[in-house]
This record gives structure tokens, C-alpha cells and sequence, in this order.
């Protein structure tokens, strides 16, 4: 519980695992992410909120370098290299992607085997994949199956199961609950309430904005690639609050 | 009027340069599948398998089975070379896929090219592996090469199939056929995966050279017209699905030899055509279906 006070209000903020510095990204000629500032502190849960084209999954592919990007991110204090993907998913930042990026034609005990793919410890292995299991029952019930033949839902657990099976210091989530039906996306938030509850860091970006805001201890609003507001959820008590943030 | 009760023997025949074609097929996929490349200097391995194995063995006296061992870790070590000089600093750049073909195909003329100064124009050949009297079914002579040749095309296929779907290396290449970013994301080294495709790839071609090369010869210019059969069993088993290639490669060998008794041996090329024709015309994503 003691992660949960330190996120509280009145309290200093927790040191930060992730912070990016004037971290900006372009497609091309396109101005995607404007220089910005944003600090994930160990063992927070923060919410990135925006319309549509705001540059969410802009941020999230900028910190992990998988688009063109200027700026400086720092890992528990140390540079993160810019354009390697490899190099940062191997330090524990690991993205779950929009659209899930599960190997479908692959079982699903080869997804999860994959995202511990530079694990070398096989008890160490089994441990993250009995966990896994634990967290996500109906993935054992299908470790045979083709993952690309299962549900949306469970192809969800799946991309989140893949991500823990890494390990991560860092878990970002590109909208978990596109596509979804309520009780599916419900089931897996919990999930992750219960992971940053236990001290995982998690950026958590999200078009449904309540859902997030249960979560969340901090909010970052984003508009037409631009932080245009940093909130505590508990200050938000109306949609009408939001909504105004949102068309400012 | 061709004589049919050559039949049967021009089928084995047939078989056995099918499983070559199959081979060369396959190295078309597992280049193509880690980066979308088609690597048209694949013909140049096959050259290269038979060509050094044929040096080492007559013009350095070393034994057979160790000469072709050489010659298939240096054919592989060559393909890591051409992926790192030549196709790497393209992709690097996103060349699209014409300059890809052009500047792979680039390097299959300069090895070519190099070999013949530093071996010379003249055909070269090796004993066949065992030097005993082929088994006879009736009519039909079934030589010992041609039993290397299947045996061996068929171990190679059943240990690349136990690699893609049994070890961690072989399962991180697939991922990385199926979604490059996502296996990015796992921490998987995309570039390290092209590498070890072009060696595999190469090291595919060189075999299927060295096997081959007793049955017929090898000269400093027969890389082409292999990549070109082993192209087409590729297409024709659904691009991108080695085990398809495979077949498409026998499918290949079995019509070349038939269009040979039925048509003659100056139609060969023709059959082959005639097959890719066919199959882009009846079924274009081949036996299997395309992989993408």
C-alpha cells in the first residue's frame, strides 16, 4: 500500500523511472509530437487522454524510438538510446502496441515464449509464465491454439500477457480496450490496476476517458500533438471538465 | 514420336534436380520472409557450393564430405558478407524492392564474374558421393546420387522445419516475417534475424550446388539458370511458404523432364516458363497461398 500513498495527494511525487525532456517526433515532413515534457514516476499509473490524432501513439512509439524522434529520455536516470527499439525494450519499456502486434499465425505458448525472448533463466521463465497463466486464465486454456483464431479480448490478454512475459520495469498500453466489449476491457483494466498496485510502472493511454481515470494517479491531456493539461483524476468531477480540456 | 518407356526414368531424374530446384526455392523464402528481399544473387551460392568443393576436393586433395563442409560455412559466411555490403546499407534506406533485385542481382554478376577469372570457363564436375551400381527396379535405374540427392534435400527440409518451429532462434525469425515492429517490441534483433536468413539462405544454395554438381558439372555460370528454376518453384509454391517451394521445386523437375522425352531437351526452358506462365495465370498466389 505504501506505492498507493506515495501517489497521493500532499505527498512528494515519486522519483521517476521514465522522464522525457523536449521529446519530440515527426512522420516525414509532419510535425507528430511537439517538444514536450512528461515524467512516469516508479510504480505510478499515468494516463495519457486526448481526441482522436492528438499524437498518443505518437508518444508512446517516440519514447520507444520507433518513430523519428528528437529529445531526451532518461531511464531511472540513465539516456535511453533514441532510435533503437531493440536497445530500449531490452532495458524493461515495454510497449503493448495498438492493434495488439500479436504473431497470429503463431501459437499462442509461442507469443508468450517470444516476449521473454532475451530471457535466458528457464525458472525464471516458468515463474513470469505461471504468473501470466494466473492473471489470464483463459490463455492457458489456449496455450495450442493459433493466437490470430482467438477473440479480441483474449487476443488482448494475450499482447499484455507477451509484455509481462518481458518482464517490464515500464509497461506502456496503446488503447487496450479499442474494439472491445465492455466486460472484456473491464476484466483486463483490473488486471492492470492490480500489476501497477503491486509497484509496475504503467502509461496507459486511452480514448475512453473514465475508464483511464479510475486508474490513474496523474493524467496528461493531449491535443494536436501538445501536453495542454496535467491533471489529478480526483480534480476532475464532470465529463463537462473534460470535455473542456479537451476542445481548449 | 518420343519413346514413352523412358517414362519412368526421366521421372526420377526429374525428382532428384526437383528437390535442387525445391532447395534453392526455399533460400528464395527465408531471405524473402526476414525482409521482403528477393535475392537473386542466390543463384551465385549454388555455383559457389559446388565450385569450392570441386577446388578444395581435386586442385587441394582434401576428402570429399570436409570440402563440402568448407564450402557450405564459406558460401554462408558470403551470404552474411552480401547482406552486411550490399543489401543492409539499401535497407537502411528503404531501397524499394526493383533496387533491391538490380543490386542483388549486381553481386551475383560480380561473383560470377570473379570466379571465372580466378577458375577459368572450364566445366567442372565431382565423383558422385558412393561409387556403387544403382538399385534397378525393373527397367528404372535408381543411381546412388540421386539417393543423396533426396535423402539429403529431404533431412535439410525436416531440420529447417524442426528449426522454425522448435527453437527459440527459428520462432524469432518467424515473428520477425510476420509483424517486423511487434518482434522489434520483444526485443528480438530484426537485423541480426536478416543476417542469419541470408546465411541459412546461402548456406541452402551451396548444398543444393554440391549435391547436384556430380549428376551434371558446375561452371562459373550456371548460378543463373538455377536462381532462375528455384525462383519459379518459389512463386509456384506460394511465395514466402518455404515448404511450398519445395514442392513447386519437384513439381518444376518432374514437367522439365517430361517436356524433355516429349519435346525435346532444347525445350527444357519452355516447360519451365510454361509452368510460372500457368501458375500466374491459374492459381497465382501458388500450391500453398502466398504468405502475404
Amino acid at each position: 500500500m505504501n506505492l498507493a500513498l506515495a501517489s497521493a495527494r500532499g505527498v512528494a511525487a515519486p522519483a521517476p523511472i521514465l522522464a522525457a525532456t523536449g521529446l519530440s517526433a515527426r512522420y516525414g515532413h509532419v510535425q507528430a509530437l511537439h517538444p514536450l515534457d512528461i515524467r512516469i514516476g516508479e510504480g505510478e499509473l499515468v494516463a495519457v487522454l486526448g481526441p482522436n490524432g492528438a499524437g498518443k501513439s505518437t508518444l508512446l512509439r517516440a519514447l520507444m524510438g520507433l518513430v523519428s524522434n528528437a529529445g531526451e529520455v532518461r531511464f531511472r536516470d540513465a539516456p535511453l538510446p533514441r532510435q533503437d527499439v531493440v536497445a530500449v525494450a531490452s532495458r524493461g519499456i515495454v510497449l503493448v502496441p495498438e492493434g495488439r502486434g500479436i504473431f497470429g499465425p503463431m501459437s499462442v505458448a509461442d507469443n508468450l515464449e517470444l516476449g521473454a525472448y532475451r530471457l535466458r533463466d528457464k525458472s525464471e521463465f516458468a515463474r513470469r509464465r505461471e504468473r501470466v497463466l494466473t492473471l489470464f486464465p483463459r490463455l492457458k486454456e489456449r496455450l495450442g491454439q493459433i493466437a490470430g483464431s482467438m477473440s479480441g479480448g483474449e487476443q488482448q490478454m494475450l499482447a499484455i500477457g507477451r509484455a509481462l512475459m518481458a518482464g517490464p520495469k515500464v509497461l506502456l498500453l496503446d488503447e487496450p480496450s479499442l474494439g472491445l466489449a465492455p466486460r472484456v476491457t473491464d476484466e483486463i483494466l483490473e488486471t492492470l490496476g492490480l500489476l501497477n498496485r503491486e509497484g509496475l510502472a504503467i502509461v496507459l493511454v486511452e480514448q475512453k476517458a473514465p475508464l483511464a481515470l479510475k486508474l490513474a494517479a496523474r493524467v496528461y491531456l493531449l491535443s494536436l500533438g501538445r501536453i495542454v493539461a496535467e491533471l489529478d483524476p480526483r480534480d476532475i468531477t464532470s465529463h463537462d471538465d473534460l470535455a473542456q480540456h479537451y476542445l481548449s | 514420336m518420343a519413346d514413352w518407356s523412358y517414362i519412368p526414368q526421366v521421372l526420377v531424374s526429374g525428382l532428384g534436380i526437383g528437390c535442387v530446384y525445391g532447395l534453392i526455392g526455399i533460400g528464395f523464402c527465408v531471405i524473402y520472409n526476414a525482409s521482403g528481399i528477393v535475392n537473386f544473387a542466390q543463384g551465385a551460392f549454388v555455383m559457389l557450393g559446388g565450385m569450392i568443393t570441386q577446388t578444395l576436393f581435386s586442385r587441394h586433395g582434401l576428402p570429399l564430405p570436409v570440402a563440402a563442409l568448407v564450402a557450405v560455412a564459406a558460401v554462408a559466411a558470403l551470404g552474411v558478407v552480401i547482406e552486411r555490403i550490399v543489401v543492409r546499407p539499401l535497407w537502411n534506406r528503404k531501397a524499394t524492392m526493383f533496387v533491391m533485385i538490380l543490386a542483388t542481382l549486381a553481386a551475383q554478376i560480380v561473383i560470377e564474374r570473379l570466379t571465372l577469372i580466378v577458375v577459368g570457363d572450364q566445366p567442372k564436375t565431382l565423383p558422385v558421393f558412393t561409387d556403387l551400381p544403382p538399385l534397378m527396379f525393373g527397367s528404372v535405374a535408381i543411381g546412388t546420387q540421386f539417393l543423396w540427392i533426396v535423402g539429403g534435400s529431404l533431412a535439410i527440409v525436416a531440420l529447417l522445419a524442426a528449426f522454425f518451429a522448435l527453437t527459440r532462434t527459428g520462432k524469432a525469425m518467424r515473428a520477425c516475417s510476420i509483424n517486423r515492429e511487434a518482434a522489434a517490441l520483444q526485443g528480438i534483433p530484426v537485423s541480426r534475424m536478416l543476417a542469419l536468413a541470408f546465411a541459412l539462405s546461402a548456406a541452402l544454395g551451396a548444398i543444393a550446388g554440391i549435391l547436384i554438381t556430380p549428376t551434371q558439372y558446375t561452371a562459373f555460370n550456371v548460378g543463373v539458370p538455377f536462381a532462375i528454376s528455384g525462383f519459379i518453384a518459389a512463386i509456384v509454391g506460394g511465395f514466402g511458404r518455404p515448404f511450398g517451394a519445395f514442392l513447386g521445386g519437384l513439381l518444376l523437375g518432374l514437367m522439365q523432364a517430361l517436356a524433355i522425352v516429349v519435346f525435346g531437351a532444347g525445350l527444357k526452358t519452355v516447360a519451365a516458363l510454361s509452368v510460372l506462365l500457368l501458375f500466374l495465370f491459374i492459381r497465382p498466389s501458388g500450391i500453398l497461398g502466398a504468405a502475404k
